[in-house]
């Protein structure tokens, strides 16, 4: 089965449209990735807690926890919420594939997780000292793969939800092993045993992040920079897989009869 | 030509068999009515044969295509109004065609879907606010947009008042006229009567009768029945197999009109009224009495309430 540029495309924007209405989506993974993603950063640079390195590293921190409340959980709960209300099976009933209901789902979170994060970089780079990124379209490539590989681990969740009201207490360990890893919380890896930090550098978010830094950083060439970025993008690609393959094996339309 | 084939269709839930054995045939363009009991197996046969679930054993086909195998395909030419699925509560019925016609090609206008489903006064109401019988209606509606060559419709007309199913049933018998094959189930037997060519009969996970209706109907036994007179005993009657049913005699005979005509002249030789004469053929509210009746399960109580 292939996947249909135009169905991808209509299910896409079916789910935009349903996602700007939602009130709840709209205060957790909008007005948190913004207030976080800006606010904490901006805070920082107020009170002059550290220098333009310390800065970044805040920055992207919290863009790794923000992402995964406006990918992974956030398709967790727009999924388990339409199979529970079977909405994904009358999409089924439709000719539209598989792929392209949840290919479509993904496309839609990861453009508007891209869209938010444009939206705090851009203000970060007004309102602090944070530098813009030497190689923006690294850093945007970056962006654009963690939000598809956290969509798609999210829709791959799904399947050990039972229920929607559950979707997002328990994608919730995630956020904060995420925000730890990547120094979102501030530098707690240095209060924890060496191999913590080792375990959550193997998360998406450090890939996300580790690819970012790489285009922030001050000196580097296209092809060192690909170079550099391989071990991150292999990162992401094994997670996509996982993702996919768990996904196929365990995804469910329905809600589990009782 | 054969639209839809089912041969030895299987189908479990772990230790539960849904559905133990069953084949048909519908032809193309014709209305078959799958009817049964809640459990008996007809939901789970359309969910076979619009691929939501893999047969354990046995062959279907739609249009002559595998519905699993070849899903997308089948269910660009195949309607479906499931028993069971959800709408989005806050978008209105305008809505909610307008998202749906975008998930099809070539679909109706929106306007042609809603007036042939009655619900163009809805348009601007929110699905949340409909009732029972408008959501049905809704189903339809969705079902129809994509000119279906084949229609599933799973209980389409559950929860709708007299007047909406008896337009339910307008709208069914046109898209019928205009070659949809369209495979309905339903437990209302008056609907299934109305509509249907040929009918199977499920019973526990087996199609325990069908065929052509009016040729299955036609081996039936008609009815005829009256208040038994004073001083008179069934075995005085004129007829045969006649029983006692409280006051009122029952026939059951091959000839309803002959044995009536026989028993007013009988009657009337003797001076006496039947009254409460009721004489009609065999429904098909007979039919599934008297496989209730050789069932001897819970059957009769069921049906009693499902046909109310």
């Amino acid at each position: 089965m292939t996947v249909s540029a135009r169905d991808l495309a209509v299910v896409s924007r079916f789910s935009s449209r349903l996602f700007w209405r939602d009130r709840v989506a709209l205060s957790t993974s909008v007005s948190l990735f913004l207030g976080l993603g800006i606010g904490l950063p901006l805070l920082m640079d107020r009170v002059g807690a550290g220098n333009a390195e310390f800065l970044l590293n805040q920055h992207l921190g919290v863009l790794a926890m923000v992402l995964v409340i406006a990918t992974f959980t956030q398709i967790a709960v727009t999924l388990t919420t339409r199979r529970d209300q079977l909405i994904l099976k009358r999409m089924r009933a439709t000719g539209l594939g598989d792929r392209d209901i949840l290919g479509g789902e993904i496309v839609s979170l990861a453009a508007q997780s891209t869209l938010l994060t444009v939206v705090v970089s851009v203000a970060l780079y007004a309102l602090t000292d944070l530098p813009v990124p030497r190689d923006p379209l690294l850093y945007l490539v970056s962006v654009v793969a963690g939000a598809v590989v956290l969509c798609l681990l999210g829709t791959a969740f799904t399947a050990l939800v039972p229920r929607t009201e559950l979707a997002a207490v328990m994608a919730m360990p995630f956020f904060f092993l995420a925000g730890i890893g990547a120094n979102g919380f501030g530098p707690l890896l240095e209060l924890l045993p060496g191999w913590v930090g080792t375990l959550l550098g193997l998360l998406p978010t450090a890939a996300v992040v580790d690819v970012a830094k790489i285009a922030y950083a001050a000196d580097g060439t296209f092809a060192g920079d690909l170079r550099a970025a391989a071990v991150p993008a292999l990162n992401l690609a094994v997670w996509a897989v996982i993702g996919v393959v768990a996904t196929a094996r365990w995804f469910r339309w329905e809600a589990r009869r009782s | 030509m054969t639209a839809i084939q089912v041969d030895g269709l299987k189908k479990s839930y772990g230790d539960f068999a849904a559905v133990r054995g069953i084949s048909f045939e519908v032809p193309r363009g014709e209305i078959f009515a799958l009817l049964g009991r809640n459990g008996a197996g007809k939901t789970t046969t359309v969910e076979v044969l619009a691929g939501f679930q893999a047969p354990d054993e046995g062959t279907v086909r739609v249009l002559g295509l595998d519905p699993v195998r070849d899903r997308v395909r089948v269910r660009r030419s195949v309607g479906i109004m499931l028993q069971e699925a959800g709408f989005l509560p806050d978008l209105t019925v305008a809505q909610t065609v307008d998202a749906w016609r975008d998930f099809v090609a070539a679909p109706r206008p929106r306007e042609e879907a809603l007036e042939l489903t009655a619900l163009s006064a809805k348009a601007a109401t929110r699905v949340r606010q409909l009732s029972g019988g408008e959501k049905r209606r809704l189903d339809l509606a969705l079902a129809v947009l994509s000119r279906p060559d084949v229609l599933f419709l799973d209980e389409p007309t559950t929860g709708m008042d007299p007047e909406a199913r008896r337009n339910t049933w307008e709208v069914i018998r046109d898209l019928a006229g205009q070659g949809t094959t369209i495979l309905l189930t339903t437990h209302y037997l008056e609907e299934a009567q109305q509509l249907a060519a040929s009918m199977a009969i499920m019973d526990q996970g087996r199609i325990v009768s069908g065929g052509d209706m009016a040729e299955t109907l036609a081996t039936r036994a008609g009815r005829v029945a009256f208040e038994l007179p004073a001083s008179v005993t069934p075995r005085d009657l004129p007829v045969p197999d006649a029983t006692l049913e409280g006051d009122t005699v029952v026939c059951r005979v091959a000839d309803p009109d002959l044995a009536a005509q026989t028993l007013l002249s009988w009657a009337a030789e003797r001076g006496l009224r039947l009254r409460g004469l009721e004489v009609r053929t065999a429904t098909l509210e007979d039919l599934f009495l008297d496989l209730a009746a050789g069932d001897k399960g819970e059957m009769t109580h069921d049906i009693g309430k499902e046909v109310a």
